[in-house]
Order: C-alpha cells, then structure tokens, then sequence
C-alpha cells in the first residue's frame, strides 16, 4: 500500500518493546521458551507444537481480517484448503519443488480470495458470517466429492517435506525450528503491516466504517486486501501442514478447522499483536492436556473456551491490562 | 434425464424435509428478532428432540403422545439453560457478535458430547406415528409421516401467529424485536424476553426433530446439517413472519431433492449453500419479502 501521492507521517518511531506490554513480551517469551524446551524434550510433542506454530500462521492472518478489521471470516479454512491440495498435487502429480509449489498455492488462493471477497464483503455482521462460514464448507464437500482431483477420502500421501534443492528438512526437531522460523517471519511481517498506512487504515475501520471513509480510508477496498492477505497466510498454512505431516484429507481442513482456529484466536487475544501466537501455542497444549482425560476432553474444551468467551472476551493478551488496572487502583 | 414420476417423488420428499427445515428456520428468526442474535446451535435442538423422545419412548415405554409432549419440553428447558448459562454471562457484558457466535458453537460441541456420554452414539429412529402406508398415488409414494409434519407444521405456525398476535408475552417478543431500549423503557423485561425466545425457539426445534426422526434417524451428530439448513431456509425466507420461514424451508427442501435426482446426493450441500450465497448476495432481505414488511 505504497503510493506516491501520499504524504502520510510516519507513526512516532516506537522501540520494540514499547509496542508491547510487559506482559505481552513475557508471553511470548513463554512461547519461544516452549518451543526450546519441546526441542530438547523431543517426543509426540515435537509434533504438537510443529502444529501450533502452523495454526499460528494461520492465526496471524486471521487476525488481520478479524482482530484489526472486525470483521467476521469463518471460512478461512477454504483457503487452506487450496493452499493444501495446491501443494500436495503439484508435488505428488506433477514433481514440483516443494517451495515453489507453496508458493504457486499462495498465488491460486490469493487469487480466489479476490473473485469469492469482492462480492462477499458487501456483507456485513451475522450475514458475512454465515456467508464466509458456507464458503469453508463448499470447499469442504468440493475436496471430498471431486475425487478426480482431490482423490476425495482417500487423500494425498506422501507429500516432500520442505527443503531447496537437494537440502530437505526430514528430522522432525528441524522442521518445527524451520516452521519457528516461518512463523517469526510472518509475525514480523505483520507487524510490518499493520503499522504500515494499511495497518492503520484497517484499525480505523474496526472502530467506525463511516469513521474510516470520512478520514480518507477506502473501506472496500482495505477491507479487500485485508480479506487476500488473511487468505495467503491460510493458504501458507495449509501448505506447511501438507508438507509437514507429508499427509492430507479432506477433514483436515474441515468446519473444525475453522472452529479450532477461531478458538485459538479468541483465547490469544483478537486484535492484539502476540494473541494469534499465544492463542495457537496455548490452545494445542490445552487439547493435548485434555486428550489425556480420555471421554472428557471435548466437553473440557468447549467449557474452557466457554469460560474464556464470557470471563476473559479479550483473551490471554489483554490479561495484562487486567493485573495493571489492579495495581494503580 | 429423470423421469416424471422420479421428479414428483423428490418433489414430495422435498416438502416434507422442506417443512422442517421451515420449522427450525423459524426458531432462528424468534431469537434472531427478540436479541439480535443467530444461535448456530439451533440444529442441536432437533437432535435433542429426537433423542429424547426415543428415549422416553424406547427406554422408558411411555405411549408416543406423552414421549413427544415431553420431548419437547425438555427441549425448552434445554434452550432456557443455554440462554441463562451462556448467552446472558455474554449479553450482559457486551461481547462483540462473533464472540457469541463461536460460543454457540461451542454449546453445540458441548452438547453433543454429553449426548454422546449419557445416551451413546448409536444411530437411533422409531416407527412412524401412524403405522402402515405409504399412501401410493399412481407409482407416488407418500409416507404417512409427511401428514404428520405437514399436519404438525401448519398447528405450529398457527399457534406462534396468534401467539405474537394476541397475547401479552407474544406482543412483548415483539417489542423487543422492533426496538430493544425502547422496549425496556416500556418496562419489558427485555432479559426474561430472551429466556422465553430460547425456550420458544429450542421447543419449535425439537418438534422438527421429534417429527423428522421415524423418516430418517437421529445421533448425536446430526445437529449441523440440520442447523446449517435451517439457516438457509431462514435467509431464503426473510428472518420476518412464521410463514415467511415455512415458505422458505419448502423452497429449500424442494430445491435439495431435485438436486439429488440430477447431480446425485453428494451434490446437495454444495447446491443449497450455492444457494444461500446467491440468496445473500442478491436478495439480502429474503426472497419472500422480510424484514421489511415485519408485522
């Protein structure tokens, strides 16, 4: 969102950990701290936490159109989707290198983002929900029905991992460092982003649209982009899991994904910076806490993110503000 | 090409689904007018209709009226406790829309489960209410259930139209769903106003289950068809009137049946959501009128 005829100020130069709170900061070092920790443990939870940092790209995306935008999108899971069959049929059918066919998805899904978010984002509240909601699930029959192409229940095995060249990443403790990587990259990214212009444009219209327009910003269009660039992360994301569990079916990207992914984003925080992160993180440790109570665990994680809906709506991140407001009174 | 016989019989199965999906369509617009909000949980009450009255009826042996008339009251306190332990906590402090949303489907996740715990997850239907047919038309069958639902169907919408027309309560719902503050400035007990919409809303899907399981089956997972179909029917129908969401869940179920006959059953999801995506784009207000003309 660079154009030459604007002359907008910088924002006031921020140092890195006025950004944040405190709080915030520590949560994430939690986080890295885990990842260590699960790369020294090694085990099932290696395979846990290569998840969390997927959902987590997955996350940060969503949070651009639902955090910073307010809007409601719950059917990112279809471009997942297209980001996981994308990678999985130009790797298995047709040989291409792992990374390119990641990011000829990334392309495919951007593109689609365009022709299905121009009509859809007319929508607004309860509406674009439901819309968004029945785009995951067209996606979601298509993958199972299409069998030509989708190879329907059956799915696609043996998908390469990620590497360039002849350097492939086989050992598990090396792809959840190289998916810690990724994930760095697109939370600064987002960063990036969102204290770009475009960032900013976003932010104004989660608090009024009318607001927004009257100050300059172009509503449908901001709201657009944000709606593509939630729709490559996804589309990364589906492409990292295809390649990093090698293996894909339709239910992977199913209406629990979309669920799964929005709890991780309620329970991190919607809207704030490190929420997404924190959410995906938490989120995959709490499910594999739970698994252990064998018949209970479904039931304790719809009562968690119950309690976490009504008792905490801000999430993990905004607990900080909580123990402040604390201490000054 | 199918042929003619092949096309009226999915035409009859069409009606009697599409009267469901009518049903459940309306419990959607009773919440949906008195708070504002689309409770996504809504198909967990036709499963717990079905389950609990093959429950009551199966296990317990109680005569098929008395199984059905408490089947669905125990659905309606089912949708009251929904309402006070989860919505309300929410309503009273302002959580934003989506947030309510993902809370309902967590209910629905929630719910199934301790389905699942209490009354297993075996597939489960009864006999139809009336036994013998189908009645045969020519080479047409028609079940005898589909009297039932029609029949059933025709009572409900009736009763909720004189109930909104002339009692206290019914003109108090709708009060609410004109104008919620100035309805509570009226001293309309706009929070009780809710309870009693869950409770409306839960009972009307609980009938649809009750109705609709000796024609199929009930398990605890059929809940998010159900609820995504009634969905559909609702924004076909308008989110207004009784009838206007009855009409719409015809026009949907008529829809689906002829799109299994011509692209086979996979196919049928894919049609009524293209559907409803069509409905939203174009028709914002429903095909049969809406919000506009609200009684």
């Amino acid at each position: 969102m660079t154009s030459p005829a604007i002359t907008s100020a910088k924002p006031p130069a921020t140092k890195f950990a006025s950004r944040f709170d405190r709080f915030q900061v520590g949560l994430l070092g939690l986080a890295a701290l885990a990842v260590v920790g699960t790369l020294i443990y090694g085990g099932y939870l290696l395979t846990v936490m290569q998840l969390a940092m997927i959902y987590g790209v997955f996350c940060i995306g969503l949070n651009f159109f639902m955090g910073y935008t307010g809007q409601a999108s719950f059917g990112q899971n279809a471009f997942a989707c297209i980001g996981g069959y994308g990678s999985a049929i130009l790797c298995v059918q047709f040989g291409w290198e792992p990374l390119l066919a990641l990011i000829a998805s990334m392309v495919i899904a951007g593109i689609f983002a365009l022709i299905i978010g121009y009509p859809t984002l007319r929508l607004r509240g309860h509406y674009l929900a439901m819309a968004t909601f029945s785009l995951g699930l067209i996606t979601y029959d298509i993958s199972i029905q299409w069998t030509s192409v989708t190879q329907g229940y059956m799915g696609y095995a043996g998908i390469p991992p990620l590497g360039i060249g002849s350097f492939t990443v086989d050992s598990e403790r090396w792809k959840l460092v190289v998916l810690a990587v990724i994930l760095g990259f697109s939370f600064w990214l987002s960063l990036r982003m969102r204290d770009s212009r475009f960032g900013r444009g976003l932010r104004a219209i989660s608090g009024s649209e009318n607001g927004a327009a009257a100050l300059g910003v172009r509503v449908p269009r901001f709201k657009l982009i944000a709606f593509i660039v939630a729709a490559l992360y996804a589309s990364a994301a589906g492409s990292l899991f295809a390649h990093t569990v090698g293996f894909i079916s339709p239910e992977v990207y199913g209406p629990q994904m979309a669920v799964m992914t929005f709890t991780m984003l309620f329970v991190g925080g919607v809207g704030t910076i490190v929420g997404p992160i924190i959410g995906a993180v938490v989120t995959s440790l709490l499910q594999e806490v739970v698994r252990g109570s064998g018949h209970f665990q479904d039931i304790a994680y719809a009562v968690v993110l119950l309690a976490t809906l009504i008792y905490a709506p801000k999430g993990l991140s905004a607990l900080g503000a909580l123990f402040r407001r604390k201490k000054e009174a | 090409m199918p042929s003619g016989v092949e096309l009226i019989q999915s035409l009859v199965n069409g009606i009697g689904i599409g009267l469901i999906y009518g049903l459940i369509a309306i419990g959607f617009s009773v919440i949906y007018n008195a708070s504002g909000i689309v409770n996504f949980a809504q198909g967990v009450f036709v499963m717990l209709g079905g389950m609990f009255a093959h429950t009551l009826l199966m296990r317990y042996g109680l005569p098929m009226w008395l199984s059905a008339i408490l089947a669905t009251l125990l659905t309606a306190v089912a949708g009251v406790l929904v309402q006070i332990f989860v919505i309300n906590p929410m309503w009273r402090r302002n959580a934003p829309l989506f947030a309510i949303i993902l809370a309902t489907l967590a209910v629905q996740l929630l719910i199934e489960q301790i389905v699942i715990l209490t009354l297993g997850d075996q597939p489960r239907t009864y006999p139809e209410f009336t036994a013998g047919g189908p009645l045969k038309i020519g080479a047409i069958a028609v079940p005898y259930q589909l009297f039932w639902i029609l029949g059933c169907g025709a009572l409900m919408v009736f009763a909720l139209t004189q109930f909104f027309e002339r009692t206290r309560m019914g003109r108090a719902l709708r009060a609410c769903a004109q104008n919620r503050e100035a309805a509570a400035l009226l001293g309309i007990p706009v929070e009780r106003m809710l309870v009693v919409a869950f409770a409306l809303s839960a009972a009307l899907g609980g009938v649809a289950g009750i109705l609709i399981t000796p024609t199929q089956y009930t398990a605890y997972l059929i809940g998010t068809p159900f609820g995504i179909n009634g969905f559909i029917a609702a924004i076909i129908g308008g989110f207004g009137s009784p009838v206007a969401g009855l009409v719409g869940g015809i026009f949907l179920g008529v829809i689906q049946s002829e799109a299994i006959v011509f692209f086979g059953a996979g196919f049928k999801n894919i049609v009524s959501l293209t559907l409803l995506l069509i409905v939203l784009l174009f028709f914002p207000k429903g095909l049969f009128g809406g919000l506009a003309k609200k009684t």
